[in-house]
Order: C-alpha cells, then structure tokens, then sequence
C-alpha cells in the first residue's frame, strides 16, 4: 500500500464513507429536483396570482436554501474527506482521470450556493419574472452538477472497455469522453434524476404538512396534492431505469446477483436480495401513504407523517445505494482497482516481487512476522473487514485451525475461476512467506487463548 | 356485484348490525391520542408471530433434532433465514410493544372504573407473552438459547416451597435436555397460546364495549370541548398506517440484522461468560444479582422473588387503589409509582447490560 | 349497502376540498402497493415452503456419470468430478478398492479432499476429518458421514450412480 491505512473501529472506514454519502444523496438530490420544484412552483404561482402559494414557495425556498446550503455541502465536502482517507489509490486514479470534470463541477455548485442565496434573498425586492429567472439558473446549474457526478459514480462501476484498455498508459486523459459517458452512465442518469424528482416532492411535503388548515382551509390540500404528483414519475419509470442499468452492467460483475439469492450468508451473499427487499417494501409503502394521506386526507397529513415517508426514501435510497456499491465488488473501479486499492495490472508483479514491497508504513514495534501479517491485513484485508466489528474476521474465521485459515488464503491466493469468493473478493497478493504471516497473524486474532480461569458459574447463586 | 354479496351475507351474519356498531365508535382527540395505537401494533405483531410461527413450524423437528432443524432453517431453506429473522425480531418487537401500551395505558389511568378487567387481562397477557419468549427462546437449542434458559430457569426454581417442584415440571428433568425442548415447544405453540387467545378476545371486547380512556385531565374538560374522531374510516386508517410502518420496521431489521445462529448447545461445557437472559428479562435478573451480593445464601434469592413478586402484585391492584376518578392523592401516588416502576426497570436493563461488558 | 362509509361526528367537521377521485383511483393504487408487498413477502414464502422440492429436483436431475478413462487412476489417489451441480470424488484405495462420496462437508458445505498419506478425507474449512473408505465422519465438526455413491469399474471407464 503506498498510503496509510486508516483504521475506524466497529464500522470500518468504508461505512464512514457510506453514512456520510447516503446522507448526502438525500439532500443534494433534493437540492437537484428541488430546483426545479421552486422555479416550477413559483411559475405556478405567478401564473394563478395566487399569494398563498407564493408565499408557501417562499417559506420552501427558505428551508431550501439553509437545507441544502449547508448541509449539503458539509456532507458533500464531508465525503472529499472520508475518499481521501478510506481509499486514497481509487481517489488519486479519480481525481487524475476526471480533474476537468471535478473543476467544472465546482463551478456549477459555486453558481449553484450564489444562485440560491440570491433567489432568497431578493424575494419581494426585484421584478418577479426577473426572479424567477434566478431560480432557472439555480435549476439548470444544480442539474449540472448531477450530470457530471453521475459520469465520475458510473465510471467506478462501468469504466468501459475503451478506458480500460488505456488504463495505465499514461493516455488516460484521451479517452475522458469515453470515461464518462461510460455503459451505465445513461441508465445511472435515468435513475438519479427519478430521485431527485421524488425527493423534492418528498422534502415539500415535510414543508406542506406544516400549513396549518384551520388557518388556510383548502389551501393545504391544493399545495399537497400538486406536490405529490412529484412521487408518480419515480415509481412508474424506476423499474425500467433499474432494468436498463443491470443489463448495462458487464456479466462477469453481474455474477454477483446469482451468488446467493435466498441464503442467509452471514456475509455478502444475500445483502443484495435483502436491499431489493427493502427498497420494494418501503416503496410500496411510500405509495400508501402518500395517497392515502397525503393525497386522499391533506387536512389530516402531519409532520409525523411526512417524516414518515422522509425515513422511508432515506432507506429506499440507503438500500439502492449499498446494492450498487455490492453491485461493483470486487472492484472499487470496476475491473481496474480491486476494493482494496491494488491495480488488476499490478497483481502479478506483487505475488512475485512481495507486496510488502510498497507498504511504507509497517509496525516498528513488534516482531518483524508479526508485523508482516498485520501490514498484509491492514493492507489487503482493511478496506473491507474489520477484526471484531462489521464484517468481523474474528467471527467469519472462527473455528477455524491454523491450517484452515491457511488453506483459505491459499484459495484467495490462487482465485481459480470456479471459486465463489472471487465474485465479491480481491486476489490474496504476495509472496508465499507474506501469506505464510497474513495467515498467523489471522490465526492469532481469530482464535482466543484459552484462559486463564475456568468461566465463572452462572451469576445467579448468591453469595456464601 | 359486491352489493349483492354483501346483502346474501348480512341476510344470514347480521354484518348491518355490526357495522352500525362500527360506524358508532369514535376515538377520543387529545394530545395523548398517538398512544392509542399501541395496542393495535401490538395485535399486528402477534399476528405476525402467529405467521412467521407456523412458517418455521413446517420444518422445525422439536427434541433431539432441534438444532439441525433450525440450522437447516437458517443456512439450507430458502429463505429460512429471513423467516426466522423476522420471527425473532418480531418476539423483540412485540414485547416492546406490549411495554409501551401497558406503561401509556397506566399513565393515562385506564385502569380505572369500569376498566379494571381490561387491566387483569392486560397483565396476564404480559405474562403469557413473556411465557412466549422465554419458551420459543430454547427452541433452537444453541448455545445461547440453552445457557440462558438454564440461568432464566434459576429464577422460577428460587421460589420458596414450589421452587424445585415446579421448576422440574417445567424443565421435564434436573437439567435442561431434549425433554426441556419438547415441553417447551408444547407450552409455545399449543399451550399458550390456547391461554392466550381467549384472554386476547376478552381483552379486545372490553375495549369496544367501554371504548377508549382518556387521560383526567382530558376527562374534567366539559363534553363539548373534547374532539373525537370517527374509527372508520379516519382512525383504523391511521391504525392501518402503524401496522405498515411496523411491518416496515421489522422487514428493515430482519433483512440487515439477521438472526445468528451459535453453535449447538454443549451440556458438558460451562456457561460462557457474561450469560444472560433478553433484555426483557435483564431487569428482574439484575435485581436477583445485585440482591444476592447484599443478602448472603438463600435469603438473597427468596428477598429478591419477593421484591419482585410484590412489585408486580401492587401494579396488577393499582385499580383497586386508584379507582375512582377523582384528582386526588391515591391518583397522584399511583401515577409516582409508575415513574418509579419505569425508572427501576430501565436503570436496572441498563445496569444489566452494564455489568456484563 | 348504499350508505356512505363516512360518518361526520359531531365534533369534528371533515372537509372535503376536492372531488374524490374514483374509487378505481382509490383500489388501483390499493392493488399497486398490495401486489409490491404480496411480491416482496410472499416470494420468499413461496421459496422457502418449496425448498424440499426444489432440492429434490436438483437431486434427481442426474443419476449417474460417466467418468471415461478414470479405471486407470492410480492406487491411493482420488479424482475429483462434479455430480450433476455439486462436487464429488472417486477414490481408488491403497488396498484396491473403489468408493466414491459426494465431497460436500456435511458440516457447512466446504469441499473436502482426500489426503492418502494421512488416509483421511479433510475439509480444511474446519478440520472436519471422514474415514476414507466409509465416508463417516469420525473426527471434527461434521455431524453425518458424506453421502456414498455407487461404483461400477468398467474397462474403459467407471460409471457412478446414486445409491
């Protein structure tokens, strides 16, 4: 590993990433549809002369503005951080294939934060067609800013053959075009932008549900029932996009859907199966309660219930989110960079020179075996597994002697074409004698010494 | 079509009568109103248990074969695994649950006159429920399941007098063992809930016939100052929403949060270490323990039945002392001893899991 | 029954801002969500209640294969084949004997591997350890003996069969 390894206890650093992104997906794809739900919304409301709708857009685009400006962009800026950390390698080959498009990516949110601002902020105190121009702008800049995250997210799992047959040559930067309008790039926008139209119906309702009826009767309802027509586009046209993006997918990454479908697999085998589980259940009943309540009761439909469903897309979307991330194991760019940060193209030079070769960063303070096999599973194990929390390798190796951890590495090692690990596992690199101390360092953690005083008697007896 | 239908039947059932009770019933509008749904999740839970239940009762093998029928459930069936996550999540769920309608029913006083019955049902069909996890917990006769009905066993069996009877009635035997299994299962899928449901339709009738409580601060309000809402269809639509939001719930958790399966039960081996019953357990298990380290010998196991016991006996004839309806000092005592009953239960869960880190 | 199923208590007034859509509206997205949940909930039912079926069509899919040239396996050396989907070995013995096992671990699936020098079959998930020659599980975590097949040595090749 040519970086340090960052070590997060109980969830991993992946998770991190994780936590950080789905949060950050469930405002800025609001921040995305939602601007195009104000300017849509106050065009609505110049048009019908209607001051109630108008000053309800306003109270929205309030709410708006101080939603997605920050919190939007700690997280989204939060997540340059948690990449950075958890998988430098994948980063760096990110940031020197796409720096135009990251560039171009922050002029549109620059655009993006002045735009909001000003849109609120001259409310009442320029020409209304003038304003709602500004809001246009937002829409058409925010909008932007999707079109090109979706190319770079796409590309880590759809780099496409044209890339990946420079990849490494140094002329990576001739094929950008290529890079981002890669196979899932146009299925992958389909489905975002789906997304980001539900959620701005979604984060209006939260905003809707708040109009008191007594107050504004009739007015509630109106508001309410036009902001669920938002939710229809996302539930009838999701299928097909998510149909399309599979078959986009190579069929070698595709393998992963058929690993496991009904059985437990206390591991990565069923997650995929659960995740379309959940995001079918709780999309079914998204559905149910928008109509039901939201459409069919306005004047019944609380914050409660609009929190409701707010927790409902964030599972929906946290669920669609980790599928895809299983979806590309075991790359972090597909069939380029294992999950792990080592290169497809470097693994044969790293079983015959030693994959120690480029960790920097080795335990000075123990015996050099010992610190060969925890360097070898920061390095190559890390990224993935923790030793006692998510995805505990103490757990998965239990019970296993010092032979059978040694005969699994050996698998992962050789990764011959019929092994099941090979469609969500990294080949094992490196030198026998690196294996050799991956495995006593594995067999040392996984297996408890046995202790030193009997276990005690059950606590119930009391004392003499 | 359905007109007709529905006629031929109310001709034969007397369906009219019966949606003219329905259509009467209205569900009092206050700020304590959100607590009314409990007992609704609480019903839609057991229903759930009652499904997933006999779902796993096709392939479970009671006795010997305990264990290899669940690991087969769990690692070989398709889907097993999800059925069984969602039966143990859902026992937690429903406990919860159950929690949560008796402590709102408590603090809203609907105990009191004419209520008290719904009050006596109530508490036996906590206990039965209780009854209900710990049997279905030895089921799979893993390590777990099997440590920890042997320690949760100490309990009954530290009783004075019928302690050891009892408790070797109940266990079919000196220790835990495939007779232990095979009464359990009888006493969880047969037994009790042959105990249950009746008491369970009870229960229901009296809420229809006396309808729902409200809080007394609700009830000095004059009459025409109170809000209801009718049950159909605007409650039961909102109660239907809380059984989806429920269900939401658990499949979110049975799918991310399995349900692991240990290694099979070893007799021979010792308890592990920091053994405990579930957490609907911890507070009178803790209890024991720490009444055990004051009180030497057998006189800190009977201290501690005995705490307990005359805990739960004040809190099943809190009718008979808070019975009237009247703002009065026996209303206040009883609702402190409700805030002391919360507050020892969830400090002493707490120290439970504390103590075993 | 003509009458409305809603009733306006006296307490509350329930206003109805727009026209009511239809009740096709009204059932049609009813049928939407209840087929999504339907799906959801009652595949899985569907799967697990079919298992034993499933696996016993799987089973019976092949009865017997044919292991051309596999008569000339050398004394004390196993040769490993697929048994329609799932892994098997034959195994010539030291004494000249023929048996073959279905190589699935009775413990949790691993493949096993016949080791001549320690005349044992091992699965190296757990150190599960067979007899060689009957298949039982006589060491480790397995619980039952692997399933025996039956053999038949031909000259050109061996033929074997479910039991």
């Amino acid at each position: 590993m040519n970086y340090p390894f960052w070590e997060v206890p109980f969830i991993g650093s992946g998770w991190v990433i994780g936590m950080i992104a789905i949060f950050h997906v469930m405002i800025s794809q609001f921040a995305v549809g939602g601007g195009l739900w104000l300017p849509i919304a106050e065009r609505k409301a110049l048009r019908e002369g209607n001051a109630d709708w108008m000053n309800q857009v306003k109270k929205h685009a309030r709410f708006f503005l101080i939603l997605t400006g920050v919190f939007g962009t700690v997280s989204g800026v939060g997540i340059w951080f948690a990449i950075g950390l958890t998988q430098p390698e994948a980063t760096s080959t990110l940031i020197h294939n796409f720096v135009f498009g990251w560039a171009l990516e922050w002029v549109f949110f620059l655009v993006e934060l002045t735009t909001i601002a000003v849109y609120y902020y001259t409310w009442d105190r320029i020409p209304q067609k003038l304003h709602l121009k500004v809001g246009w702008v937002y829409a058409v800049s925010s909008v932007c800013t999707l079109i090109i995250i979706n190319g770079i997210l796409t590309f880590m799992l759809t780099p496409g053959d044209t890339w990946l047959s420079v990849a490494g040559t140094g002329h990576e930067a001739g094929k950008f075009w290529n890079a981002f309008f890669n196979p899932t790039y146009w299925p992958g926008l389909l489905m975002r932008t789906l997304v980001c139209i539900t959620l701005a119906g979604v984060w209006a309702l939260i905003t809707g549900s708040l109009i008191d009826n007594d107050k504004q009767p009739g007015f509630k309802a109106g508001y309410l029932r036009w902001t669920t027509r938002w939710l229809v586009p996302s539930f009838v046209l999701m299928p097909f996009a998510l149909v399309w993006f599979l078959h986009m997918v190579p069929q070698s990454q595709r393998a992963l859907l058929s690993l496991g479908m009904s059985t437990i697999g206390a591991g990565t085998f069923s997650q995929v199966t659960r995740l379309v589980l959940i995001m079918v259940i709780t999309s079914a009943t998204i559905v149910i309660i928008t109509y039901y309540l939201a459409y069919k009761n306005p004047q019944d439909f609380t914050l409660a219930h609009a929190t409701a469903i707010l927790m409902l897309a964030l599972m929906a979307t946290g669920a669609g989110e980790m599928a895809r991330e299983m979806l590309r194991k075991p790359y972090v760019i597909g069939r380029h960079m294992y999950s792990n940060g080592t290169r497809v193209s470097e693994v044969a030079g790293r079983n015959q020179n030693g994959y120690l070769q480029h960790s920097l960063w080795v335990n000075q303070n123990t015996s050099a075996h010992f610190a060969e096999g925890e360097a070898m599973y920061r390095g190559q194990c890390g990224s993935c597994h923790t030793l006692t929390g998510y995805r505990s390798l103490n757990k998965l190796l239990a019970g296993r002697d010092r032979e059978s951890v040694g005969s699994l590495l050996t698998m992962l090692h050789e990764y011959k074409p019929e092994t099941s690990y090979r469609k969500f596992m990294p080949p094992l690199t490196g030198t026998p004698e690196e294996i050799d101390a991956l495995r006593d360092y594995l067999y040392a953690q996984s297996t408890p010494a046995p202790p030193a005083h009997p276990a005690p008697a059950p606590t119930l007896k009391a004392q003499k | 079509m359905f007109d007709r239908i529905y006629k031929w039947l109310d001709e034969r059932l007397g369906l009219g009568e019966l949606s003219a009770l329905a259509r009467h019933k209205t569900i009092p509008l206050h700020s304590q109103s959100f607590w009314y749904y409990w007992g609704g999740i609480s019903l839609f839970l057991f229903l759930v248990q009652i499904f997933t239940g006999i779902l796993l009762l096709v392939y479970y093998r009671p006795g010997a074969e305990a264990f290899e029928s669940v690991r087969q459930i769990t690692y070989v069936m398709h889907f097993g695994w999800l059925i069984r996550s969602a039966h143990s999540w859902c026992a937690n769920l429903f406990i919860f649950s159950i929690l949560v309608h008796m402590f709102s029913a408590f603090f809203m006083k609907a105990y009191r006159k004419p209520r008290e019955i719904g009050w006596f049902t109530g508490i036996a069909l906590l206990f039965l429920a209780a009854l209900f996890g710990f049997s279905g917990y030895l089921l799979p006769m893993d390590e777990l399941s099997y440590f920890a009905t042997k320690v949760g066993l100490q309990i009954p069996s530290s009783l004075p007098l019928m302690g050891h009877f009892t408790t070797n009635i109940l266990r079919g035997g000196p220790d835990v063992s495939d007779f232990t299994v095979q009464r359990f299962f009888a006493l969880h899928v047969v037994i009790l809930p042959l105990l249950f449901l009746p008491l369970l339709g009870i229960h229901l009738w009296l809420v229809q016939k006396h309808g729902n409580a409200v809080p007394p601060r609700e009830g000095a309000r004059p009459a025409s100052e109170r809000k209801t809402v009718p049950f159909f269809p605007n409650f039961f639509q909102k109660d239907l929403a809380m059984w989806l939001i429920s269900l939401n719930v658990l499949a979110l958790l049975a799918s991310i949060f399995p349900w692991d399966l240990g290694k099979q039960a070893d007799i021979l081996s010792p308890a592990p270490a920091g053994i405990h019953p579930e957490w609907y357990f911890m507070a009178p298990f803790h209890m024991l323990k720490v009444l055990g380290n004051f009180l030497p010998g057998a006189t800190g196991e009977v201290a501690g039945i005995l705490l307990f016991t005359v805990g739960l006996a004040l809190w099943v004839v809190i009718p008979l002392y808070d019975g009237e309806s009247v703002a009065g000092s026996r209303g206040r005592n009883a609702h402190y001893f409700g805030v002391f009953a919360v507050t020892a239960l969830i400090i002493t869960t707490a120290l439970g899991y504390w103590g075993i880190r | 029954m003509s009458e409305p199923i809603l009733q306006v208590s006296p307490d509350t007034a329930i206003v109805e801002t727009e026209s009511t859509p239809t009740r096709r509206a009204f059932l049609g997205v009813a049928a939407a969500a209840g087929l999504c949940y339907a799906g959801a909930i009652g595949y899985p039912i569907y799967r697990y209640l079919s298992s034993p079926a499933e696996m016993a069509a799987n089973e019976t899919a092949v009865s017997e294969v044919t292991l051309d040239k596999a008569q000339a396996l050398p004394l004390a050396s196993a040769l490993m084949f697929k048994f329609g989907s799932s892994p098997a070995m034959l195994i010539h013995g030291a004494d000249g004997s023929w048996v073959a096992f279905s190589a699935v671990c009775t413990h949790l699936g691993c493949t096993v591997k016949f080791e001549p020098e320690l005349n044992r079959i091992h699965c190296s998930c757990h150190g599960g350890v067979y007899d060689p020659h009957t298949g039982k599980n006589v060491s480790g975590p397995p619980p039952k003996p692997l399933k025996a097949y039956k053999v038949n040595v031909g000259t050109a090749n061996v033929v074997v069969s479910r039991a």
